[in-house]
């Protein structure tokens, strides 16, 4: 098999893995190629509108489990390949030399042993590292069931390592993935969450789980997330919304992955790690799930409508937070200017905050937008969606001229 | 301050805008317009070209304002806006009042503007760092070519010093019409014209390379969530002519 061929093979098999970021770790370039920037740096953008920022292969689609959801799994019957450690090393740093990419994110099924698939992962890194002198971003996949000792090498020479939780709860990944234990996944967290620091693991370590594969509601797989953000200290859990790749009776039959709700997740995920939210504001047992017309922020303040509007000029930085369409950045921009003069919704907008939402919610020096009694539910509820809808046509009419 | 009806003149580089404006500042004149060397002047036009003192202005600079400051500045004069000298004006006279709170003062027009196109540029910078694409020569050079909108040439070169240390390799901005050479120790920014290739061929393992990559690129989207939108909307296609991975779209598209 020649080397195009493996190459597509073994991204193919990778490309479900959602992760792809390069940010968190300050490798200075020393002697030999390659350092990585802090703020992460994207390359390219693929077909679905993914950043394109490593080289995201397997090592071999190979695998001795049989997980329902997966691609790669023993029972079907689909062209197998593997890599040399050395073919990997070399089309990473032909590519990272022509600034095709960041650096190597590299995964692998099993073959043999957990243990067997380690020490080829390792020898892969230690050739980058060691022969080609490779100082640019590498983000490895542990293995569930890797030794201790293996998990200790190879954590030492690359910038990310992680493991996949795969589903929110054990019942559903003993249901779809009956060879893998959760207790395999979270023993390599708390391992690398043990020996974090600036030789090993410096960008830290991420997980994922697959969206709408089994019957988990929005509230199980937030509650999951914040567990594992506390527990573990994870740098971020990704979601990735199921693509049928496989039949099985087990699977669900979608037609179309559920891109909105792995967006609403997403946006929830955030609130979590940065915003001061918790699971209970965002969810309950009466509503489990996330609205699909409505971004949770903006939800959230319409059933707390009591708390808002907010004065810009007086509230507090976590207030300002919990505000819609004002992030991080904004919100700090705000409590910086507001020392120094009275904002007005103009200086809002030049500060970045996303005014299209963030208007009903605020009055700035103490004037609402439009006459105050518009302040009710009913009518920013509606105008949220609306102005969300217009958003989606205009920008599918824009598309149609490119046609 | 007073204002003049009278075009300052600087010489292109921007150690002597930044002298320019100590001296304008200095001497409390406010100039309509500030355009460097290549300016053509109507018959309007009054046009003074003052005897400019270099010196240490850089130092001058930082201790009256900050790095910061600086930096932003610096920014602005990479930028292609037609309006940059007068906005560096503005926003200097200003930080010399309000120092680094400057940064917080959206209200002010001439600071908004000026944190805009300093934003802008480094931005465009960003981008480029990720989409600009090498190719090996025969002589085992690097050479890339880029358009960028603004001259973020030497932040670019900066970057790719660090990364790419051990290499030499050419970046052309062909919309400037300059080139950097890096040599393995520096890079020199040189015009277009001072400067002939040979040739630009590449070597026979550049191709096969040149075809993973594409092999690579068009693997890796997934069929069943493709989204032109949102790929437009982070790389839009004024980026597409340089990226190898692009130029079989662009031939579907044309």
């Amino acid at each position: 098999m020649n080397i195009q061929e493996k190459l597509k093979i073994l991204a193919d098999s990778a490309k479900y893995d959602a992760s792809c970021s390069s940010s968190g770790s300050i490798r200075k370039s020393k002697d030999g190629i390659g350092n990585t920037a802090y703020s992460g740096i994207c390359h390219s953008f693929a077909s679905d509108g993914r950043c394109i920022s490593l080289l995201k292969i397997l090592l071999t689609n190979c695998c001795i489990f049989d997980c329902k959801y997966c691609l790669n799994r023993k029972s079907n019957t689909i062209k197998r390949a593997i890599f040399t450690p050395e073919e990997i090393a070399k089309i990473t740093i032909n590519f990272y030399k022509r600034n095709y990419i960041e650096g190597l994110f590299l995964s692998s099924g099993i073959i043999k042993s957990p243990d067997y698939t380690m020490n080829l992962l390792i020898k892969t890194m230690e050739l980058l590292r060691h022969k080609y002198h490779f100082g640019g971003y590498i983000h490895a996949k542990a293995i569930p069931g890797a030794s201790a000792a293996s998990l200790k090498k190879l954590g030492s020479l690359v910038d990310k390592l992680s493991a996949n939780i795969e589903l929110p709860t054990e019942s559903g990944l003993k249901l779809l993935a009956p060879n893998k234990e959760t207790s395999k996944v979270t023993k390599i967290m708390q391992y690398v969450k043990d020996n974090k620091n600036i030789s090993y693991v410096p960008a830290g370590q991420s997980t994922q789980m697959i969206i709408g594969a089994t019957k988990e509601t929005d509230k199980d797989i937030i509650s999951k997330s914040e567990y594992l953000y506390h527990k573990y200290q994870l740098k971020r859990v990704f979601y990735s919304a199921y693509i049928p790749v496989n039949k099985d009776k087990l699977l669900p039959s979608l037609m179309v992955p559920p891109l909105k709700r792995e967006n609403r997740l997403y946006q929830a995920d955030w609130l979590l790690r940065y915003y001061g939210f918790k699971t209970q504001d965002l969810l309950d047992n009466n509503n489990p799930n996330f609205n699909i017309l409505i971004d949770p922020k903006s939800d959230f303040a319409l059933r707390h409508l009591n708390e808002f509007p907010k004065e810009i000029n007086t509230c507090s930085y976590k207030e300002l937070l919990k505000i819609p369409g004002i992030g991080i950045k904004s919100a700090k921009r705000i409590v910086s200017s507001r020392k120094i003069f009275t904002l007005q919704f103009k200086d809002l907008k030049n500060m970045g905050v996303v005014l299209k939402r963030a208007k009903y919610f605020i009055t700035c020096n103490h004037k609402y937008f439009i006459n105050p009694e518009y302040f009710e539910k009913k009518f920013i509820e509606s105008n949220l969606v609306l102005e969300d809808k217009e958003h989606i046509n205009n920008t599918n009419k824009q598309l149609s001229l490119f046609e | 301050m007073k204002q003049t009806e009278s075009i300052y003149i600087y010489e292109n580089t921007f150690t002597s805008l930044l002298s320019l404006i100590k001296l304008l500042i200095k001497n409390k004149i406010k100039p309509l317009d500030i355009k460097n060397l290549n300016y053509s002047p109507t018959l309007l036009d009054t046009i003074v070209n003052p005897k400019i003192e270099e010196k240490n202005i850089m130092n001058f600079w930082t201790s009256k304002t900050s790095k910061e400051i600086i930096k932003t500045t610096y920014y602005i004069f990479l930028s292609n806006n037609s309006e940059k000298e007068l906005i560096i004006y503005y926003f200097l006279l200003n930080s010399l009042k309000y120092q680094n709170k400057i940064f917080y003062l959206r209200n002010l027009n001439c600071v908004n503007k000026a944190l805009k196109i300093s934003h802008q540029v480094i931005n465009e910078t960003h981008k480029f760092k990720g989409f600009t694409r090498f190719k090996e020569l025969k002589n085992h050079i690097l050479y890339a070519e880029i358009a960028p909108e603004n001259d973020v040439l030497d932040i670019l070169s900066n970057h790719f010093k660090n990364r790419l240390k051990n290499e030499y390799w050419i970046i052309k901005d062909t919309n400037h019409k300059i080139l950097s050479l890096y040599d393995k120790h520096n890079f020199y920014i040189i015009d277009n014209n001072n400067f002939k290739m040979d040739s630009i061929e590449a070597t026979c393992e550049n191709e096969e390379i040149e075809k993973l990559w594409k092999n690579f690129y068009k693997t890796i989207g997934i069929a069943e969530r493709k989204n032109d939108r949102c790929r437009m909307n982070f790389m839009p296609k004024k980026y597409w002519k340089n990226m190898l991975e692009m130029s079989d779209e662009i031939e579907k598209n044309s």
